[in-house]
């Protein structure tokens, strides 16, 4: 199982979108995925049509211990199930706070999921605290949206910096352009100037595009009502990206091992 | 992940329309197009997943796994290339359940079937989807009649939206069901019998049978696994089909040794002589097909340093190994081996003689039965016991062969004894045989790697290399075969622990004990 985390301090960056999207791609690939929405506002639940609530018995995540694959629901599409946004996720970061390891209770919480799912994609509120330090410590991939802004390259260059200080893997960080619009000149400079500086930077743009907004009329992921749209093909084409850094890191991980 | 599904058989006076009208009026539904496929069912030659009551089918490269009598959905797996043994699906919940059954054998295509699909998603009030009702038509055969199912998916987390449409359904008249008659009919119409085929075939045998006539039921039988096995074995598909064959020539030259004076002795002498023949035309190709097959084993054997140096070993066997299947293949469709066959058939084929010169051919059977049986025990015993005194490999190779003659006996004649009893002696038999064999393949296997290092052809350094880990994996299974030698003194206390002695007493010797 590899958990992949859309991830970025900031709001509005097109976490929820990409989630959605690279979920129901993976999905369609065969891989047996599951998203979890950790945003309390619920927008992939709503995406997938799914009512936001946790059950009252597995309030999973405020409750140690609880098995949260009872509050998991199966998407219209065939591999892909949905781990609902609760309203209870507003206090995770108390929650986390007062257990033992403050910072593994997600990666713990996730663990048991691993026999049944090849993926799990997380949907991450904009938080910089102690729930995101859990995502830090859960996530085999840190997936992280970036507008080609000089603020958002800025909190970008911050987040590196916070990992690199705290001793996470900055391998495991990557990064792709979102809400693109090519005719603006700076865009297409801050690219340019962000490509020559980080690694792992995903070469497909995912633009600026009403097909990725209308997903919240028709709520479905932009594939299905959508299939041959701009939009489409770019969450196409960035899916073939990360699906081709998984498999290289799985076949590092199986040589390592042997 | 899994989709739970409950099947609805749909009784003859109700059209699957009607049905969806019904549920549809008050669940709202957007039907997706119907989808046309084809469906395979898959199984071992010896029928295991169907003898385990389960059922694997396949459209394009989604393969499932379900109860045969319940079609309750145990595991679903997407194969990229269509899977042959257990090890070609991924990892997983579905080959987890099936590898230990499908063991080293192939899945077959047994039978496939035109599907033509219609899918109604049941909306709840966001037209989230909340469970799938499913009408399928199933055509075994061009020109049958389709047999209509319907199956209602229940999807996870939305187990009560499901349950509350089932009970719709039943109270529509319809009843939740098996598809074992679906599998049925698909397989009847393919001309297929569902677990038809069998390495150890039942002989309804009964005591008062002349012998010469229960011999040749027994006979025919095995005749029957060689003849069914014949024709793969070219195919190459697994190692089993020459396996099954070779045992059963090896049964019938048992047979035809050991339940004494009931056929001619010139025609005895003769079939032994030529079924000797075909046994020995394949032990070279068995004997490859162990190494090969024992591979992972070897190298698991080996430190990891040598494991690697290993790989020419194999790669010279592998191609060894496709030489000598051409020249097994080359015998089975040459004219020797056909003649011998023919004859043979016809031998078993001919009627029993009204006066027949052999001896024991008019006795019953159960009295030929009881004394081959004992006389075979009492034997094995009194080596064994030599053996104690004297562990030298060459008994211990010998009693093998014993052991394997009471194996046969005891299997040929079951049905003339209580089953339970013949079933708990043959298990208790078979741990010394365990034991005896293991022993057995350690000395060959220690031979042929000392002897086959002498065959290599490898460039110098690499051969180096390649000698060293034939060598080590040489120590590592002499090492092996000390310590199985040494649990045979345990393991033959075991299996002539008084209890047992009295039951072969018993039932073979006193004749206190009735038969079946």
């Amino acid at each position: 199982m590899k958990t992949i985390a859309l991830y970025s301090s900031k709001g509005g960056v097109g976490k929820t979108a990409a989630a959605v999207n690279l979920s129901y791609l993976a999905a369609q690939s065969g891989y047996k995925t599951l998203i979890c929405d950790l945003d309390s506002q619920g927008s992939a639940t709503y995406y997938f049509r799914i009512k936001p609530r946790l059950k009252k018995k597995a309030q999973g995540f405020s409750q140690a211990g609880r098995p949260i694959e009872r509050s998991i629901k199966a998407t219209d599409y065939a591999h892909l199930d949905l781990l609902p946004a609760d309203f209870t996720h507003r206090n995770l970061d108390i929650a986390f706070l007062e257990a033992k390891q403050p910072t593994e209770q997600l990666r713990r919480i996730l663990a048991p999921l691993s026999a049944e799912y090849d993926l799990i994609f997380l949907d991450c509120p904009p938080t910089f605290n102690i729930l995101a330090e859990n995502i830090f410590q859960a996530a085999d991939m840190l997936l992280v949206p970036l507008i080609p802004t000089t603020l958002s390259v800025r909190t970008y260059v911050q987040l590196r910096a916070f990992l690199q200080q705290n001793g996470y893997d900055t391998e495991a960080v990557t990064t792709f352009f979102s809400l693109v619009d090519g005719r603006k000149k700076m865009h297409r400079e801050l690219a340019t100037a962000v490509y020559r500086q980080f690694d792992h930077v995903c070469k497909t743009p995912i633009p600026y595009r009403s097909q990725i907004e209308k997903m919240g009329l028709y709520r479905a992921p932009v594939s299905v009502f959508a299939p041959h749209s701009v939009a489409a093909q770019a969450y196409q084409s960035l899916w073939q990206e990360i699906q081709g850094a998984l498999e290289t890191r799985l076949e590092k991980q199986a040589t390592s091992q042997n | 992940m899994l989709t739970q599904s409950t099947d609805f058989h749909l009784p003859d006076d109700i059209e699957p329309t009607e049905i969806i009208a019904g549920i549809t009026a008050v669940v709202p539904t957007i039907p997706e197009a119907s989808q046309s496929i084809t469906l395979c069912y898959y199984d071992t030659f010896d029928w295991r997943l169907y003898r385990n009551a389960l059922v694997l089918t396949g459209q394009h490269n989604e393969y499932s796994l379900r109860e045969l009598d319940t079609a309750v959905t145990i595991a679903q797996e997407i194969c990229q290339t269509p899977p042959v043994f257990a090890d070609d699906f991924p990892a997983g919940a579905l080959r987890e359940r099936v590898a230990p059954i499908l063991g080293v054998r192939a899945l077959l295509e047994m039978a496939c079937a035109e599907v033509t699909r219609t899918t109604y998603p049941l909306l709840n009030e966001d037209e989230k989807t909340v469970a799938r009702l499913v009408v399928e038509e199933i055509r075994p055969s061009p020109d049958t009649t389709p047999l209509i199912t319907l199956h209602l998916h229940s999807l996870r987390g939305y187990d009560q939206e499901a349950q509350t449409i089932s009970q719709r359904l039943r109270d529509a008249g319809l009843s939740p069901g098996a598809e074992t008659d679906i599998y049925r009919q698909i397989m009847a119409a393919a001309g297929k019998t569902p677990g038809g085929y069998t390495p150890k075939p039942p002989v309804p045998l009964t005591p008062e049978m002349r012998a010469d006539e229960a011999a040749k039921q027994i006979l025919r039988a095995q005749l029957k696994v060689i003849r069914s096995n014949e024709p793969y074995i070219a195919q190459d598909i697994d190692t089993e089909f020459l396996h099954d064959f070779r045992v059963a020539i090896r049964r019938t030259r048992s047979a035809l040794t050991q339940i004494k004076g009931v056929f001619p002795a010139d025609i005895t002498a003769r079939f032994k002589q030529d079924l000797a023949t075909v046994g020995k035309m394949t032990n070279q190709l068995r004997d490859l097909d162990v190494y090969l097959l024992d591979e992972a084993r070897y190298r698991a054997l080996l430190p990891e340093n040598l494991a690697a140096d290993i790989g020419p070993l194999f790669a010279y066997l592998q191609q060894k190994r496709t030489a000598v299947l051409a020249d097994v293949v080359a015998h089975l469709h040459g004219p020797q081996y056909r003649q011998i066959m023919a004859d043979w058939e016809a031998f078993l084929n001919e009627p029993a003689p009204k006066n027949p010169t052999a001896p024991h051919a008019a006795r019953p059977i159960i009295q030929v039965a009881r004394k081959r049986i004992f006389k075979r025990y009492r034997q094995i015993v009194a080596e064994g016991r030599e053996i104690l005194e004297n562990t030298e490999d060459h008994l211990l190779h010998a009693l093998r062969i014993d052991c394997k003659k009471l194996r046969y006996l005891l299997e040929f004649f079951t049905p003339l004894f209580p089953p339970e009893e013949i079933a708990y002696l043959i298990k208790q038999l078979k741990q010394l045989q365990t034991n005896l064999g293991d022993f057995n393949d350690l000395c060959v296997q220690e031979d042929y790697l000392l002897h086959v290092a002498d065959e290599l052809p490898l460039a110098d350094q690499q051969s180096r290399h390649t000698l060293m880990a034939i060598g080590g994996l040489v120590a590592i299974l002499h090492q092996e075969r000390l310590r199985v030698k040494a649990e045979f003194a345990q393991t033959f206390a075991a299996f002539t622990a008084p209890a047992n002695s009295q039951l072969f007493e018993e039932l073979f010797a006193s004749g206190k004990r009735k038969g079946a």
